[in-house]
Protein backbone atom coordinates (compact mmCIF):
# COMPACT_ATOMS: atom_id res chain seq x y z
CA UNK A 1 0.00 0.00 0.00
CA UNK A 2 0.92 3.27 -1.33
CA UNK A 3 2.35 5.03 2.38
CA UNK A 4 2.32 9.12 2.79
CA UNK A 5 5.41 10.74 4.50
CA UNK A 6 4.33 13.26 6.11
CA UNK A 7 0.39 12.55 7.14
CA UNK A 8 0.58 15.86 9.61
CA UNK A 9 0.45 17.83 6.26
CA UNK A 10 -2.67 16.19 4.92
CA UNK A 11 -4.44 16.57 8.14
CA UNK A 12 -3.44 20.62 8.57
CA UNK A 13 -4.67 20.73 4.75
CA UNK A 14 -7.97 19.58 5.31
CA UNK A 15 -8.35 20.57 8.42
CA UNK A 16 -10.31 23.70 7.69
CA UNK A 17 -12.72 21.61 5.18
CA UNK A 18 -13.15 18.90 7.82
CA UNK A 19 -14.27 21.24 10.23
CA UNK A 20 -16.66 22.44 7.66
CA UNK A 21 -18.33 19.20 7.09
CA UNK A 22 -18.15 18.28 10.73
CA UNK A 23 -20.78 21.02 11.34
CA UNK A 24 -23.26 18.95 9.01
CA UNK A 25 -22.27 15.90 11.34
CA UNK A 26 -19.71 14.49 8.84
CA UNK A 27 -16.25 13.29 9.40
CA UNK A 28 -13.44 13.32 6.49
CA UNK A 29 -10.74 10.56 6.37
CA UNK A 30 -8.13 10.06 3.69
CA UNK A 31 -5.96 7.40 2.23
CA UNK A 32 -3.44 7.60 -0.28
CA UNK A 33 -4.37 5.83 -3.88
CA UNK A 34 -0.70 5.79 -4.82
CA UNK A 35 1.91 8.21 -3.62
CA UNK A 36 1.26 11.73 -4.40
CA UNK A 37 -2.67 11.07 -5.02
CA UNK A 38 -5.38 10.60 -1.73
CA UNK A 39 -8.86 9.61 -1.88
CA UNK A 40 -11.05 11.45 1.04
CA UNK A 41 -13.47 9.61 2.24
CA UNK A 42 -16.37 11.18 4.04
CA UNK A 43 -18.90 9.13 6.37
CA UNK A 44 -22.04 10.58 8.26
CA UNK A 45 -22.46 10.43 11.68
CA UNK A 46 -25.34 9.69 13.91
CA UNK A 47 -26.31 13.26 13.26
CA UNK A 48 -25.36 13.88 9.85
CA UNK A 49 -28.01 16.22 8.13
CA UNK A 50 -28.96 14.44 4.95
CA UNK A 51 -29.26 17.52 2.31
CA UNK A 52 -26.80 19.25 3.92
CA UNK A 53 -23.15 17.90 2.32
CA UNK A 54 -21.28 20.17 0.51
CA UNK A 55 -22.28 18.98 -3.23
CA UNK A 56 -19.45 16.97 -4.77
CA UNK A 57 -18.17 19.54 -7.47
CA UNK A 58 -17.30 22.01 -4.86
CA UNK A 59 -16.13 19.57 -1.90
CA UNK A 60 -13.65 18.41 -4.69
CA UNK A 61 -12.50 21.99 -5.96
CA UNK A 62 -12.21 22.96 -2.14
CA UNK A 63 -9.76 20.04 -1.66
CA UNK A 64 -8.18 20.30 -4.94
CA UNK A 65 -7.70 23.77 -3.82
CA UNK A 66 -6.39 22.70 -0.02
CA UNK A 67 -3.54 20.51 -1.29
CA UNK A 68 -1.88 23.02 -3.82
CA UNK A 69 0.63 24.11 -1.35
CA UNK A 70 1.25 20.21 -0.71
CA UNK A 71 3.36 17.61 -2.63
CA UNK A 72 0.01 15.85 -2.94
CA UNK A 73 -3.30 16.08 -5.58
CA UNK A 74 -6.83 14.51 -4.92
CA UNK A 75 -7.51 11.11 -6.57
CA UNK A 76 -11.06 11.06 -6.00
CA UNK A 77 -13.71 11.74 -3.11
CA UNK A 78 -16.08 8.73 -1.32
CA UNK A 79 -19.45 9.98 -0.55
CA UNK A 80 -21.78 8.59 2.06
CA UNK A 81 -24.07 6.10 0.67
CA UNK A 82 -26.98 7.53 -0.56
CA UNK A 83 -25.20 11.03 -1.54
CA UNK A 84 -25.83 10.88 -4.89
CA UNK A 85 -24.88 14.60 -5.79
CA UNK B 1 -40.86 0.53 -19.27
CA UNK B 2 -37.52 2.75 -18.96
CA UNK B 3 -38.11 5.62 -16.69
CA UNK B 4 -36.30 9.05 -16.80
CA UNK B 5 -35.48 11.34 -13.77
CA UNK B 6 -34.92 15.14 -13.58
CA UNK B 7 -31.69 15.95 -12.17
CA UNK B 8 -30.52 19.35 -10.21
CA UNK B 9 -27.09 20.32 -11.04
CA UNK B 10 -26.11 21.49 -7.56
CA UNK B 11 -23.65 23.92 -9.12
CA UNK B 12 -26.40 25.38 -11.78
CA UNK B 13 -23.68 25.04 -14.31
CA UNK B 14 -26.14 23.66 -16.85
CA UNK B 15 -25.29 26.29 -19.44
CA UNK B 16 -21.55 26.33 -18.77
CA UNK B 17 -21.62 30.16 -18.47
CA UNK B 18 -18.46 31.52 -17.19
CA UNK B 19 -19.35 35.10 -16.73
CA UNK B 20 -17.16 36.95 -13.76
CA UNK B 21 -18.54 40.79 -14.30
CA UNK B 22 -20.87 42.24 -11.65
CA UNK B 23 -24.18 43.48 -12.70
CA UNK B 24 -24.15 47.50 -12.82
CA UNK B 25 -24.33 48.65 -9.03
CA UNK B 26 -27.56 51.08 -7.83
CA UNK B 27 -25.28 53.48 -5.89
CA UNK B 28 -28.25 54.51 -4.03
CA UNK B 29 -31.14 52.60 -3.08
CA UNK B 30 -33.89 55.37 -2.65
CA UNK B 31 -36.87 53.66 -4.10
CA UNK B 32 -35.70 50.56 -5.39
CA UNK B 33 -37.27 47.25 -4.78
CA UNK B 34 -36.14 44.54 -2.65
CA UNK B 35 -35.62 41.13 -3.46
CA UNK B 36 -35.28 38.09 -0.47
CA UNK B 37 -34.74 35.04 -1.56
CA UNK B 38 -35.52 32.78 1.43
CA UNK B 39 -33.93 29.42 1.09
CA UNK B 40 -36.46 28.23 3.70
CA UNK B 41 -33.82 27.11 6.10
CA UNK B 42 -34.51 28.58 9.94
CA UNK B 43 -34.57 32.40 10.86
CA UNK B 44 -33.90 32.97 6.86
CA UNK B 45 -36.96 34.92 6.58
CA UNK B 46 -37.06 36.40 9.55
CA UNK B 47 -33.05 37.49 9.28
CA UNK B 48 -34.05 38.69 5.46
CA UNK B 49 -37.30 40.55 6.61
CA UNK B 50 -35.03 42.20 9.25
CA UNK B 51 -32.64 43.54 6.88
CA UNK B 52 -35.49 44.29 4.24
CA UNK B 53 -36.60 46.91 7.15
CA UNK B 54 -33.34 48.40 7.94
CA UNK B 55 -32.57 49.15 4.09
CA UNK B 56 -36.42 50.84 3.91
CA UNK B 57 -35.76 52.96 7.14
CA UNK B 58 -32.16 53.94 6.92
CA UNK B 59 -31.46 54.20 3.21
CA UNK B 60 -35.43 55.03 1.43
CA UNK B 61 -35.30 50.96 -0.26
CA UNK B 62 -38.63 50.59 -1.30
CA UNK B 63 -40.77 47.34 -1.82
CA UNK B 64 -39.97 44.63 -0.22
CA UNK B 65 -40.58 40.79 -1.85
CA UNK B 66 -39.72 37.67 -0.57
CA UNK B 67 -39.93 34.66 -2.70
CA UNK B 68 -39.63 31.10 -1.27
CA UNK B 69 -36.86 28.11 -3.27
CA UNK B 70 -38.44 25.15 -3.94
CA UNK B 71 -35.21 23.29 -1.88
CA UNK B 72 -32.30 25.18 -0.39
CA UNK B 73 -29.45 22.37 -1.35
CA UNK B 74 -29.48 23.25 -4.64
CA UNK B 75 -30.03 26.94 -6.56
CA UNK B 76 -33.20 28.40 -7.45
CA UNK B 77 -35.16 27.23 -10.53
CA UNK B 78 -34.65 29.28 -13.34
CA UNK B 79 -38.25 29.83 -13.74
CA UNK B 80 -37.88 31.47 -10.07
CA UNK B 81 -34.54 33.76 -10.66
CA UNK B 82 -36.56 34.95 -14.21
CA UNK B 83 -39.50 36.24 -11.52
CA UNK B 84 -37.49 38.10 -9.47
CA UNK B 85 -34.79 39.49 -12.31
CA UNK B 86 -38.16 40.77 -13.63
CA UNK B 87 -39.46 42.02 -10.50
CA UNK B 88 -36.91 44.02 -8.57
CA UNK B 89 -33.84 45.91 -8.71
CA UNK B 90 -31.38 44.21 -6.15
CA UNK B 91 -31.62 41.03 -4.13
CA UNK B 92 -30.41 39.60 -0.73
CA UNK B 93 -30.58 35.56 -0.29
CA UNK B 94 -29.90 33.97 2.75
CA UNK B 95 -29.14 31.92 4.55
CA UNK B 96 -26.33 29.38 4.18
CA UNK B 97 -25.57 27.72 7.11
CA UNK B 98 -24.74 24.34 6.16
CA UNK B 99 -22.50 22.87 3.16
CA UNK B 100 -24.90 21.93 0.41
CA UNK B 101 -27.63 25.64 1.31
CA UNK B 102 -24.51 27.97 1.54
CA UNK B 103 -22.60 26.77 -1.96
CA UNK B 104 -26.56 27.33 -3.40
CA UNK B 105 -27.07 30.70 -1.58
CA UNK B 106 -24.02 31.55 -3.24
CA UNK B 107 -24.81 30.31 -6.22
CA UNK B 108 -28.43 32.38 -6.79
CA UNK B 109 -26.03 35.15 -5.78
CA UNK B 110 -23.94 34.86 -8.87
CA UNK B 111 -26.75 33.68 -11.11
CA UNK B 112 -29.25 36.57 -10.28
CA UNK B 113 -25.90 38.72 -11.43
CA UNK B 114 -25.82 37.40 -14.21
CA UNK B 115 -29.20 38.38 -14.75
CA UNK B 116 -28.54 41.97 -14.43
CA UNK B 117 -29.41 42.16 -10.48
CA UNK B 118 -27.00 43.24 -8.14
CA UNK B 119 -27.04 40.54 -5.25
CA UNK B 120 -25.98 40.19 -1.68
CA UNK B 121 -25.60 36.72 -0.79
CA UNK B 122 -25.55 35.68 3.06
CA UNK B 123 -23.83 31.98 4.54
CA UNK B 124 -22.51 31.76 7.73
CA UNK B 125 -18.69 31.93 8.38
CA UNK B 126 -18.46 28.47 9.37
CA UNK B 127 -19.51 27.67 5.91
CA UNK B 128 -17.48 30.30 4.02
CA UNK B 129 -15.06 27.83 2.33
CA UNK B 130 -18.15 26.33 0.67
CA UNK B 131 -19.59 29.31 -0.77
CA UNK B 132 -16.04 30.78 -1.50
CA UNK B 133 -15.66 27.12 -3.56
CA UNK B 134 -18.93 27.45 -5.68
CA UNK B 135 -18.20 30.85 -7.03
CA UNK B 136 -14.97 28.73 -8.13
CA UNK B 137 -16.68 26.01 -9.52
CA UNK B 138 -19.14 28.83 -11.26
CA UNK B 139 -16.66 30.60 -12.99
CA UNK B 140 -16.62 33.77 -10.74
CA UNK B 141 -13.58 33.61 -8.54
CA UNK B 142 -13.66 35.82 -6.06
CA UNK B 143 -17.36 36.74 -5.92
CA UNK B 144 -18.34 38.34 -2.70
CA UNK B 145 -20.93 37.42 -0.55
CA UNK B 146 -21.16 38.14 3.43
CA UNK B 147 -20.42 35.74 6.37
CA UNK B 148 -22.66 35.85 9.06
CA UNK B 149 -21.80 34.45 12.39
CA UNK B 150 -22.61 30.48 12.81
CA UNK B 151 -24.97 29.67 14.15
CA UNK B 152 -28.06 31.22 12.47
CA UNK B 153 -30.91 28.70 12.94
CA UNK B 154 -30.74 28.62 17.05
CA UNK B 155 -31.26 32.44 17.88
CA UNK B 156 -34.02 34.39 18.80
CA UNK B 157 -35.61 37.08 17.36
CA UNK B 158 -33.70 39.84 19.04
CA UNK B 159 -30.47 37.90 18.37
CA UNK B 160 -31.15 37.77 14.27
CA UNK B 161 -31.87 41.75 14.83
CA UNK B 162 -28.31 42.03 15.87
CA UNK B 163 -27.47 39.93 13.21
CA UNK B 164 -29.54 42.04 10.69
CA UNK B 165 -27.49 45.08 12.16
CA UNK B 166 -24.13 43.82 11.95
CA UNK B 167 -24.71 42.64 8.66
CA UNK B 168 -25.88 46.15 7.06
CA UNK B 169 -22.37 47.47 6.48
CA UNK B 170 -20.81 45.37 4.57
CA UNK B 171 -24.38 44.11 2.49
CA UNK B 172 -24.47 48.14 1.39
CA UNK B 173 -20.90 47.68 0.01
CA UNK B 174 -21.30 44.58 -1.94
CA UNK B 175 -24.42 46.41 -3.06
CA UNK B 176 -22.26 49.16 -4.00
CA UNK B 177 -24.08 51.87 -2.05
CA UNK B 178 -22.69 55.06 -1.75
CA UNK B 179 -24.90 56.69 0.69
Amino acid sequence: MAQVTDPAVVDAAFKEFADMVANDGYLLRWTPDDDEKLVVTIDAGPDACADCLVPLPVMESILSTALEDTPYTLSRVVLPEGEGH
Amino acid sequence: MAMTELLLDPTGMEEGAQDSTLSPRPVSLKGLTIGLLDNTKPNATLLLEEIGRLLQRHYGAGESKLYTKDYFGTPAKDELLDRIADEVDFVITAVGDCGSCSAASVADGILLERRGIPTASITSDSFLPSGEAMARVMGFPGFDFYAVKHPVASLSSEEIKDRAQTALPELLRILGVEE
